[in-house]
């Protein structure tokens, strides 16, 4: 518990159990904010109130909003709600975070390529099997398949949250679609037009680079090419909640924004129908599940779906990104094997640790998580989306009777999680004055020739007091999120890399489909 | 260029220029109504004319209530004549009725949102600031007042969209669509409203003042006034409107710059139908020019044209979007 003197901060109260991440326990700004802070402060709370008005109409005007269901059934237009005050990391912060998500992100590459191969992890009796292939995610018909590279999870977004305790943990992994980076950018260049006075005498990493990045990595995984590689994304259609991102970033690419309808596959080729007539695609940029993306081979109602692309994809002719049958990897009850998988794909040990986390299949440790629900988390697994999540302290004795009933009845369906105390940041409380609000984040990962991870992410804040629900569908808004360059950065200079370097999994040569194809022959 | 995408660049064109139209038709009848004299009229620019020539379009793909809409409208005109205030109502701002202003405006915009990664987003933001300012009018209350200032709205978001297409959007085969819709469209309002407005030959004598009330409804008066030395009577007019390749407006301009952007759009245009018969209409219209006017030729020529432009329009939509179509058939 803190409070700070007069001016924007007064009144300032952090929840019990939570740090703040501007402001330290005696009431005084932490050296890295004390910029931002002393900015805020002579900008004071009217003008700061005025910018979200004038925020508000630019971005009602720039169509970036997303949609709320509202009472009766419609759905509304609201403007993206982003926090005037920005989020402040260190770049000695932001570089263990970067090699943390880094060294994930590898090992749960490896393990999307070892469950779809040698099940090395499964025979050493560290994951089993039968928790494998019971994921929904798991896609049997993609067995034997290997992109070029090795490379599966080429767009990934872990979720990461702060604890009491100040040290960063992984919440979640998303290695399928994970949405947000498109917000990350506007919300950065709203910011700059907004509040410029922030920014001064401040050097801030710049996050616009990730299309470019992105577009790299795309190229990088086509399938042999004479020319340049086609690369198009494709989107369920403007009806889907995040189809600005999906059109952002075509734009930003400068790739085509395709629909099923526009794909065809022609003896295992897969084509865009265009007005000069077929033209050949080498990497599909896919935002929806892969449940839909080929009647033939998944869900047969599917109308979203290229009939005929997975069998593409087996022959080698096109490339998709994320890769089919990643999504075993970002299944809840897989994330507790993950520091494990760190240990036995990459001989390190993990950077990031897990939140802890409770496998309800084992008796004693159900029988023991019972006995705590009013305290724990429980999560449904093969879910997203804060979908179903029950959170102990906030249930009553009613809530608690059915999820024990849910659990006793099918206890591999849902994980225990210790609660974290989400860390808290400044927030404009609604009249220009600040007030502590608690945060996640979601830095954004692209895996092409190598992980290159946008410094920051997407951070989400939970507008209500003491509330820790920021999905935006719930109320939930966004900060600008800042990585100070202040010369610690201690990333290597590209020169002293060495100009070839090993492939990331054994036996697999980097560039093109030859070791596949050879493979199919055989 | 992705078929589908193209196909909705076109009718972005279409439904932007169609509401432009509207509004300038609406203006120009809405002037005529008050300032002109009553009793005989030569151009019959009346408030059922203005019903034809808008509401009888036919609808745009995909819009299976617009049909029995527009049909509605013909049916209550011929049924009991609506008044001043219904017809501008039932264009301007009757959200129900496909053939409004506020409706096309809606279409564009959703185009718009497809479209948001071809277009530019200053060509976005233009589109989506004018759908916002146009729920924001109490447009009603407008309409009460004087219509003027909201017909003066959309002339000029119209003109700012495609003032930003030239400014900002790059040349390439969407633009070429894009153009094309707003070109077809333009030639084909054109005619609709001289083939409804023009009377036959034997009562085409005089009536200046109604001539010049047809000028304004298609926003030529100056132009016609500097190019032409001739007393605006309806031939004259007439003729200025269709054949007057210097004014941007007329039915030869707009053919020839359809004909431009389709060439542009076709990898090889010597063999795409839609421009030959473009062509060939061009060649047409620059020998009618030529041809001194003969009795009641012009309204034969009107009807040719018409058709000429309604075969075009098929040809486009087999040559560069039916690929598109039969992937939602297949669907």
């Amino acid at each position: 518990m803190s409070t700070v003197g007069d001016g924007a901060l007064q009144d300032y109260e952090v929840p019990a159990g939570s740090r703040d991440e501007l402001i330290d326990a005696d009431g005084s700004p932490l050296p890295h904010a004390t910029k931002l802070l002393a900015a805020l402060e002579r900008l004071g709370p009217e003008r700061l109130e005025a910018a979200g008005r004038r925020r508000d109409t630019i971005f009602m005007q720039q169509g970036i909003t997303f949609e709320v269901p509202t009472g009766d059934g419609e759905r509304r237009d609201r403007a993206w709600p982003l926090d005037l005050v920005p989020r402040v990391l260190t770049a000695a912060e932001w570089t263990a975070i970067k090699r943390g998500l880094a060294q994930r992100i590898r090992a749960l590459n490896a393990f999307v390529d070892d469950v779809y191969h040698a099940h090395e992890i499964v025979r050493a009796g560290i994951v089993p099997w039968s928790l494998v292939v019971s994921r929904p995610q798991f896609a049997r018909p993609v067995h034997g398949v290997r992109p070029p590279g090795g490379v599966y999870c080429h767009v990934s977004g872990c979720d990461l949250v702060r604890g009491g305790d100040g040290r960063w943990r992984v919440l979640e992994d998303n290695v399928r679609t994970p949405s947000g980076i498109s917000y990350v950018i506007e919300n950065r260049l709203a910011m700059t037009r907004l509040m410029p006075e922030l920014f001064e005498g401040q050097r801030i990493r710049a996050v616009d680079h990730y299309p470019s990045l992105l577009l790299d990595a795309l190229r990088a995984v086509a399938p042999g090419v004479d020319g340049e590689a086609t690369v198009v994304l494709w989107t369920p259609g403007p009806m889907n909640s995040a189809y600005f991102e999906h059109a952002f970033l075509a734009r930003q690419m400068g790739i085509e924004l395709v629909e099923a309808g526009d794909l065809v596959v022609r003896d295992a080729v897969c084509y865009m129908r265009t007005t000069s007539g077929l033209q050949r695609v080498h990497t599909i940029y896919r935002r929806l599940d892969d449940d839909f993306i080929d009647p033939l081979e998944f869900r047969p109602d599917s109308l979203l779906g290229v009939p005929g692309l997975v069998r593409a994809y087996r022959a080698g002719t096109v490339a998709i990104a994320n890769a089919v049958g990643t999504g075993v990897a970002d299944d809840k009850a897989v994330y507790h094997y993950v520091p494990e998988m760190i240990r036995f794909y990459l001989s390190e040990e993990p950077i990031l640790e897990n939140v802890p986390t409770y496998l309800l299949t084992d008796k004693r440790l159900r029988e023991h998580v019972l006995g705590r629900l009013h305290e724990l988390v429980i999560k449904p697994t093969s879910e997203s989306g804060g979908k179903g999540v029950f959170i102990g302290p906030q249930a009553d004795a009613a809530q608690r009777e059915r999820q024990t009933r849910l659990i006793e009845e099918l206890p591999e369906r849902f994980i225990a999680q210790e609660l974290v105390h989400l860390s808290t940041v400044p927030t404009e409380a609604g009249d220009g004055r600040l007030a502590p609000r608690h945060v996640d984040l979601r830095p954004f990962a692209v895996f092409g020739e190598e992980i290159r991870i946008v410094p920051g992410g997407l951070t989400r804040v939970a507008l209500s007091p003491g509330s820790m629900i920021v999905n935006s569908s719930q109320g939930g808004g966004s900060k600008d999120t800042w990585v100070l360059d202040d010369g610690e950065s201690g990333d290597l200079a590209p020169g002293t890399l060495p100009a070839q370097r090993p492939p990331r999994l054994p036996d697999v040569r980097y560039g093109g489909w030859h070791g596949q194809a050879q493979q199919q022959q055989q | 260029m992705l078929a589908r995408i193209a196909h909705e660049l076109f009718w972005l064109g279409r439904d932007l220029t169609r509401a432009e139209h509207t509004a300038r038709t609406l203006d120009g009848v809405f002037h005529a109504d008050i300032a002109g004299a009553p009793g005989e009229r030569s151009i019959s620019l009346s408030w059922e004319a203005v019903l034809t020539i808008i509401g009888g379009k036919p609808p745009a793909p995909g819009e299976g209530a617009a049909g029995e809409e527009t049909l509605g409208v013909v049916a209550i005109v011929e049924a009991r004549p609506l008044g001043r205030d219904q017809t501008a109502r039932l264009l301007t701002l009757d959200s129900g009725s496909q053939a409004s202003i506020v409706s096309c405006v809606d279409r564009a915009r959703e185009r718009g949102r497809i479209l948001r990664d071809v277009i530019s987003t200053e060509m976005w933001e233009a589109l989506n600031s004018f759908y916002l300012s146009l729920g924001r009018y109490d447009l009603a209350a407008a309409m009460r007042t004087g219509p003027y200032s909201v017909y003066h709205e959309v002339k000029e978001r119209c003109a700012l969209f495609w003032g930003l297409v030239d400014r900002t959007m790059l040349r390439d085969d969407g633009r070429a669509f894009l153009e094309a819709g707003g070109r077809i469209e333009q030639a084909d309002m054109m005619l609709r409203m001289l083939l409804v407005t023009v009377p036959g030959a034997s009562e085409r004598d005089g009536h200046e003042s109604e001539a010049i009330a047809l000028l304004h409804a298609v926003g030529g008066a100056q132009a016609y006034r500097r190019a032409v030395r001739d007393a605006p009577t309806v031939g004259p007019v007439v003729r200025f409107l269709l054949y007057d390749g210097s004014y941007p407006g007329s039915v030869a301009s707009s053919v020839a710059a359809l004909r431009d952007a389709l060439s542009d759009a076709d990898a090889v245009p010597r063999t795409s139908p839609p421009v030959l018969r473009l062509e060939r209409l061009i060649a047409e219209l620059e020998l009618q020019r030529r041809t001194p006017e003969t009795g009641d030729a012009l309204d034969a020529i009107l009807g040719r044209v018409q058709g000429e432009l309604a075969l075009i329009d098929r040809d486009i939509g087999d040559r560069y979007f039916a690929i598109a179509v039969l992937a939602a058939v297949h669907l």
